[in-house]
């Protein structure tokens, strides 16, 4: 189950679109050390590829993900 | 790190060209991507001091936000602007007339700027 992964920060993105829950996300894992977990919570349906796409070119790994009700989450570690 | 261009060629005329390539610019910044504007032909009307405050970038309800907003969130980011003086003097601006933070180049620089990038993107 991904709420296994007990995330050290919260970021509330749901309602809001592109590009906001990126630069959001972005804006968190700057805050972040090396290791934690933030997880994202996101109900723009482009954020499904959007948050790979970030996590592809910026290196921190989805280390779990989800969705229900319309709402994506996302359990991202700062690299 | 990677690197973008984005060339804006769109102007107060036409708000609804206004944002793109502001809002791509700004989230390759949240991806720690290096990324520019060269706001050319009409592009640097959206940057006269005064201007981006009162243009809407035009939604289907009718709510839609001033392009200043996004504005400020691309430059908060470090993406950077840079215009030329011919498109300037194309809508009789100085760089005086524009908004803090509008890096002023020539021609040569933004066909260095182009070659270095790995993707140039025009709007």
């Amino acid at each position: 189950m991904a709420e296994a992964i007990a995330p050290d920060r919260t970021l509330d993105c749901k309602g809001l679109l592109c590009p906001m829950p990126i630069v959001k996300l972005s804006k968190a894992v700057k805050e972040m050390s090396s290791g934690e977990v933030v997880l994202m919570e996101a109900t723009d349906p482009g954020s499904v590829p959007d948050v790979a796409a970030w996590s592809k070119q910026t290196g921190n790994p989805i280390v779990s993900q989800d969705q229900a009700g319309g709402v994506m989450r996302f359990w991202i570690r700062k690299a | 790190m990677a690197r973008l261009l984005y060339v804006h060629t769109g102007g107060v005329n036409n708000p609804e060209r206004s944002a793109t390539p502001i809002y791509l610019a700004t989230t390759a910044a949240a991806m720690d991507i290096e990324v520019g504007i060269y706001f050319t032909v009409n592009g640097p009307t959206l940057l006269r001091k005064g201007v981006a405050e009162s243009l809407i970038v035009p939604k289907h309800d009718g709510h839609g936000a001033p392009l200043r907003r996004f504005i400020d969130q691309a430059l908060d980011l470090g993406v950077k602007f840079y215009v030329c003086q011919p498109s300037l003097d194309l809508h009789g601006l100085t760089h005086a007339d524009l908004i803090d933070g509008v890096e002023m180049i020539g021609g040569a620089a933004f066909n260095d700027m182009a070659l270095e990038a790995d993707r140039v993107i025009c709007f």
